[in-house]
């Protein structure tokens, strides 16, 4: 029961990260229709497709809120003698109902498509966004509240207006067959999108001035490691977002080449954009910085102490002399009221010496692929080979306690939610080798294959910003992020580069991006490389 | 091109990166307790202050008593003085080693959980 428990807790965050990135392109395609579409006088055949995106992204947030409010009713009855009625009387379930009602009332506003229906979707939209800011952070601060909550109202609408939306204006632009259309509604867009940018900044910077504090949070805090990764990929989406501004003003000379060009820089965009969504939700899962004691807070020293240069562990301990595994039931036990996965220093080279091997046949992979871009060293190009060694060197080693290393069955070791997300990573990183080496090979031709790379690397790099580090040591909890993240942001940026390079393959932005996204993998090995546990 | 089989493509492969794991238990932080974790006490009734960070949901919060015989005790929580403050009584202990667990409602709709050890001499 405890278990399930904590399989429910796992799923009431992920709701929550659902429902933030749904609420984006709910209240992004509203501010699209509105400010975009209409008066840019679009075709029919836009306005309803931009209809038909909201009533889907209305529907997936209703689903996420439903899931959320379920997952969090089970554990609060489950954790207590709380009923059913009770958990319906709580200020997070009132508004997260209200939330699905504005949903539920922008689904039928979209169906019915007059220009009332229209008009009505701005309040609506504007209670949904009432709606989830009254169960933000903002709602349970002891003081600023007010002030908070209009940052946060203001960050949220800045990013559907932004990221929301510009995952409409790339639906539109493919369905658009005048040029001149495309370009009104690209030109309203980007005038839109000027506007909305800046507002999601100053407000993020006016909520970090509360929930950070100081600069030296950035880096000591889980909170602040976070921060920065989204702070990187809102400049990614800026660099990409200023070239198109420019492709934008030439629209008018050659229009067909230059749409093209848009569309697929702009698809890349969508992507990073919703990755910084993804990292908002892993933001708002952690204790704002300024309220994280010192103690807690990594100083500068260890921050160096981890973090400088050494050379790599390439010898392991035996497995005889690691921590012996305790029954799955006491771990599940132990586990209900926080983390109990405790180490000491021979855990530590062992784990130290699983991240220094992964690192290795990391670089080694992104060399490959460099290496592979010149004529005479095509053999290079089965570099993916190397991710099948990674695979099953991963599901050997990196969890001892469990099957086939420790005394754990194979379907016992699944309830762990660290040991699930191994396995699952080794098997995601086996089925992209093996494609991945079909697709170099020239074997696989078909559409989708190719765009399996970049899809994984998304995939991991998202596992990665969401990886749980179970440390009893908050710090050592935080080491780990701190070198996690910087691999996660690699594969974000290799991923979209590789998309890049297969969208538009006459730029002449593809040859950079062929030479980017080996490079971003070989600096993932090598930061690996550098992974310490131990001082 | 794109099609709306595309986009629900595009949708479901949002959900499926946003839905890659992760355990968050560290939204609400206890600032503060009395008894401190891993203090020790001395009486046979104590009082319990817990302070946090947040807005808590008194009504929705819930602490329990883990005694030295294992046995898991309810303990009543008497009021809140303050929005991130909770207020409770330990009374008939014994000396051992005793966990206060608790787990909070912020009014943000976070659930935190967490143990606080101290020992009765």
């Amino acid at each position: 029961m405890i278990w399930l428990l904590r399989d429910i807790e796992l799923l009431s965050v992920l709701a929550r990260a659902a429902t933030l990135a749904f609420e984006a392109l709910l209240l992004g395609g509203v501010a699209f229709l509105v400010v975009v579409v209409r008066p840019a006088r679009a075709s029919e055949a836009v306005g309803n497709f931009c209809r038909r995106g909201i009533r889907l992204a209305a529907l997936a947030f209703v689903v996420g809120e439903l899931a959320m409010i379920s997952s969090s009713g089970a554990i609060l009855m489950g954790g207590s003698d709380l009923t059913l009625k009770d958990v319906m009387n709580t200020s997070y379930f009132r508004a997260d109902s209200f939330a699905i009602l504005s949903a539920i009332g922008l689904w039928i506003c979209a169906r019915l498509k007059s220009n009332k229906a229209t008009v009505v979707m701005l309040p609506l939209g504007l209670l949904l966004l009432a709606a989830t800011v009254s169960n933000s952070h903002a709602a349970a601060r002891i003081d600023h509240r007010v002030v908070l909550a209009i940052l946060t109202a203001a960050h949220h609408l800045g990013t559907a207006a932004w990221v929301g939306a510009m995952a409409y204006l790339l639906i539109s632009l493919g369905r658009v067959e005048d040029p001149y259309e495309a370009r009104r509604l690209t030109q309203r867009y980007s005038r839109m999108a000027l506007l909305s940018a800046p507002v999601l900044v100053l407000a993020g910077v006016g909520m970090a001035r509360f929930y950070v504090g100081s600069w030296s949070r950035l880096y000591t805090t889980a909170y602040g490691i976070m921060l920065v990764a989204k702070i990187y990929l809102f400049l990614a989406m800026i660099a990409l977002g200023v070239g198109n501004w420019f492709l934008v003003r030439r629209l008018a000379s050659d229009p067909e080449p230059l749409l093209t060009r848009l569309r697929r820089v702009v698809e890349a965009e969508v992507c990073l954009g919703f990755f910084a969504v993804l990292t908002a939700a892993s933001v708002t899962a952690q204790a704002p910085a300024v309220d994280v004691s010192a103690q807690d807070r990594l100083t500068s020293h260890e921050i160096f102490v981890r973090m400088h240069p050494e050379p790599p562990r390439m010898s392991s301990p035996p497995l005889a002399v690691l921590t012996p595994p305790s029954s799955l039931a006491v771990a599940v036990q132990n586990s209900q009221f926080g983390a109990t996965v405790g180490s000491d220093d021979i855990d530590r080279a062992w784990s130290e010496y699983n991240h220094h091997w992964a690192g290795l046949i990391v670089v080694i992979a992104g060399l490959l692929a460099l290496l592979s871009r010149h004529r005479t060293m095509r053999w290079a190009r089965f570099w993916p080979l190397t991710f099948a060694g990674l695979a099953v060197f991963i599901l050997l080693r990196a969890d001892p306690e469990n099957w086939p290393l420790g005394p754990r069955s194979f379907w016992q070791s699944f309830s762990a939610p660290d040991v699930l997300e191994h396995r699952f990573g080794a098997l995601l990183i086996m089925v992209f080798a093996a494609f991945e080496c079909a697709v170099q090979a020239g074997k696989l031709r078909a559409w989708g294959s190719t765009y399996v790379f970049p899809a994984m690397c998304a995939l991991g790099a998202a596992m990665l910003l969401t990886h749980e580090h179970s440390a009893i040591d908050v710090k050592e909890a935080l080491i780990a992020e701190m070198s996690h993240t910087p691999i996660a942001l690699l594969g974000i940026t290799a991923g979209c580069s590789r998309w890049l390079e297969l969208r538009l393959p006459k730029s002449r932005m593809a040859p950079i991006a062929s030479y980017l996204w080996p490079l971003c993998l070989a600096l993932a090995g090598f930061v690996l490389l550098n992974y310490r546990e131990l001082p | 091109m794109f099609t709306p089989r595309l986009i629900a493509a595009i949708v479901v492969a949002y959900g499926i990166a946003l839905f890659a794991p992760r355990v968050a238990l560290a939204h609400a932080v206890l600032v503060s307790s009395q008894p401190g974790a891993n203090s020790t006490v001395s009486g046979s009734e104590i009082a319990v202050l817990l302070k946090y960070n947040l807005r808590v949901d008194m009504e929705h919060s819930t602490l329990t008593l883990l005694v030295p015989d294992g046995r898991v005790e309810k303990v009543a929580i008497e009021g809140q003085p303050a929005p991130g403050l909770l207020s409770a009584k330990l009374t008939g202990l014994v000396k051992g080693a005793y966990v206060l667990r608790w787990q909070v409602l912020a009014m943000d709709g976070h659930i935190t959980r967490g143990k606080i050890p101290f020992q009765v001499e």
